[in-house]
């Protein structure tokens, strides 16, 4: 018996309903656990989640090859056919400027939290909320 | 076809002077140089805005383009000033640079200013970024600019509980918000296949040809209905419309005075601006039907969800003992306003949602700053321990009465005239509901600032005060900006006919905004 499953397709599908899984779970980390570290492991989580899914929309099923030009000046049917198996590098793009803002921010939001135990001796949010009071 | 470098100079000015800032402190201590640093640069972007102002509104008459390394548009990064670009733009530097002034005043005795600047100028870079640019994703950069500056300054005083635990929620769900808008920018590039403002919004329209870009892929009109509900959130959130309002009275309160002006009045102008463009520009009523539907969807959500922020936040103003808290609730009700005036997608609603929110970026700006002064005597931000004080300081408490005179809706002041057109517009909507919350949340916040004007001025001091006297450098931007809330008030007419009408009008036909970018790449496949 020969299986009639579009195998790029069915990967996609995986992908995505995993990576919606995921930006589920990571949301329920950040809103419902009271550890603002596993609050902040859940953000970069669902960061990457977020950088996943960009990197799928620029997903091109094979045959494809880098978005690079070996000749220097090409002719038209060089570049129709490089136009037909080119991977779009937007997407790779956006995801390393996302990456690189993502640090910066977590990075910051770490030293936030460092200033929270200093001051508070404490990183459990509901204790906090009782200590401000 | 226009392209001026100006358009594109003043966030990479302002970065580059942000980012040069620290290496100075290896050389200078002293703080006049950081004073002088911050408002020569600041007054540089104030310039430079007036001037793209300038160009759209009377030399171009329509948007301008601004490409970057020389790409056209959809291929690389545009800069495109439309007439609501420069108006939020000069809003917001000329604020800033207000802002400036007084910061020398409420810095002096007080360390860390080298780091002040520096974050203040990256927020205002961040800011003035949001509104010049013409790409989707060169404005979830900017936000990100933004946000970590004012994460960073709301932290300032890293030794204050308070600080340190507003800062954390703002932060954290601040960067949740914005990866959000991620998501919902890859929904857009996925099947509109651009991050280009013009070009997405000539092919939400169903227009076919933009120079350099290729069709649609897959349902159009399902990813935007998700791309909008995401990117709302976000801008929600950063606007701070109830329900995504609960850090922001804490957050603004919590940071030093300055800061606790530039967030209230501007920052959270960024997101009724985004809110704004996503659904006048982008995507409109004009757009394909299915689309259509979804924006109207998403503007009655809008304007449910102003018309709660307007209620709820003027109810709390009331039971508020701190004054800068106080103030804090009076920016989400303020909000609520602007965004039921801009969800009506009327000319007239769109008219006094704009003039509404410079109103109030003035009002709250001069109503936190004279707070300052008072709150610096005192040594408290508690009600009760300011009364009497404003006996001492005649020309603070008067900007102060002119501040709240303004943002409650008296006749010589400007928000007087803006609640007046915003009342006209949902009477004109024919939206009674939304008049009477007009009314019923201004009538709540009279009660708040009778006890604020009450405590501050005619109770007696608790304890005997030395005399006190006040200061040139913070009455000049005080005064500054009760001049222009009378100014802005008496001009009404000639202000909504003059500078709001061509807004308007270019936000209900965007072709001009479209037009212009198309041009421009054009010219180069040529």
């Amino acid at each position: 018996m020969e299986l009639n499953i579009d195998l790029n397709a069915f990967l996609a599908n995986i992908s995505l309903l995993s990576l919606i899984a995921i930006i589920g779970i990571s949301l329920y980390g950040i809103l419902a656990r009271p550890n603002i570290i596993k609050k902040i492991i859940a953000l970069t989580i669902f960061t990457d989640a977020a950088n996943l899914l960009a990197i799928l929309v620029g997903f091109r099923a094979p045959p494809s090859q880098p978005p690079v030009l070996l000749t220097i000046k090409p002719s038209p049917e060089e570049l129709q056919s490089f136009s037909q198996v080119a991977v779009d590098p937007l997407p790779q793009a956006l995801v390393l400027t996302a990456v690189v803002i993502g640090m910066a921010v977590n990075l910051l939001i770490i030293f936030i939290a460092l200033q929270v135990y200093r001051l508070y001796g404490t990183l459990d949010v509901r204790r906090i909320r009782r200590l401000k009071g | 076809m226009f392209t001026n470098i100006t358009v594109g100079l003043v966030p990479p000015l302002l970065i580059a002077s942000a980012f040069l800032l620290p290496i100075f402190t290896l050389a200078i201590k002293r703080k006049s140089f950081y004073d002088v640093y911050a408002l020569l640069t600041s007054g540089i972007a104030l310039v430079i805005t007036a001037y793209n102002y300038y160009l759209v509104t009377y030399v171009v008459k329509g948007p301008i383009v601004y490409k970057f390394g020389g790409w056209p548009p959809p291929v690389g990064i545009v800069y495109e000033v439309d007439a609501l670009s420069a108006y939020f733009g000069l809003m917001i530097s000329a604020i800033m640079f207000l802002v400036s002034i007084y910061s020398i005043w409420y810095l002096r005795g007080r360390g860390g200013y080298e780091w002040y600047y520096t974050l203040l100028l990256g927020l205002e870079a961040g800011m003035i970024g949001c509104v010049y640019t013409g790409d989707a994703f060169n404005l979830f950069v900017m936000i990100e600019v933004l946000s970590v500056a004012a994460y960073g300054l709301v932290v300032f005083y890293r030794t204050s509980h308070e600080a340190v635990e507003a800062g954390m929620k703002y932060s954290l769900i601040g960067a949740t918000a914005t990866t959000i808008y991620f998501i919902a920018l890859v929904f857009i590039y996925g099947s509109f296949g651009t991050l280009n403002m013009a070009d997405i919004a000539l092919k939400s329209r169903g227009g076919s040809y933009f120079p350099f870009s290729g069709s649609v892929v897959g349902n159009i009109h399902l990813a935007t209905a998700i791309a909008l509900a995401l990117s709302m959130w976000t801008f929600t959130f950063k606007a701070a419309v109830v329900p995504n309002h609960f850090w922001l009275p804490d957050a603004h309160p919590a940071a030093p005075t300055p800061i606790s002006a530039v967030l209230s009045g501007l920052v959270v102008k960024v997101g009724v601006y985004s809110i704004i463009r996503f659904t006048y520009t982008l995507f409109g009523m004009d757009s394909l039907s299915p689309i259509a539907n979804s924006v109207n969807v998403i503007m009655k959500l809008l304007m449910l969800l102003g018309a709660l922020s307007a209620l709820t936040a003027s109810a709390l103003m009331i039971v508020q003992r701190d004054i800068k808290r106080l103030i804090a609730y009076s920016t989400i009700m303020h909000v609520g306003l602007i965004v039921m005036g801009a969800s009506l997608g009327t000319s007239i609603g769109i008219e006094a949602a704009l003039y509404h929110a410079l109103n109030h970026a003035i009002g709250k700006a001069l109503l936190f700053l004279s707070a300052g002064v008072l709150i610096n005597v005192a040594m408290s931000r508690d009600i009760d321990a300011i009364s009497g004080v404003g006996r001492y300081l005649p020309l603070t408490t008067f900007t102060l009465i002119a501040a709240i005179l303004s943002l409650e809706g008296l006749p010589p002041f400007a928000g007087f005239f803006s609640k007046l057109l915003l009342y006209q517009a949902f009477i004109d909507s024919g939206l009674i509901v939304l008049a009477m919350v007009l009314i019923i949340s201004s009538a709540f916040a009279l009660l708040a600032y009778i006890k604020l004007l009450y405590g501050v001025y005619f109770k007696l001091p608790i304890k005997e005060l030395k005399k006190v006297k006040e200061e040139a450098i913070y009455l000049i931007p005080l005064l500054t900006l009760t001049a222009l809330l009378v100014i802005l008030g008496v001009t009404a007419p000639a202000f909504v006919s003059q500078v709001l009408k061509p807004i308007s009008q270019e936000l209900l036909n965007p072709m001009n905004y479209i037009k212009a970018a198309e041009e421009v790449a054009r010219v180069i496949s040529r």
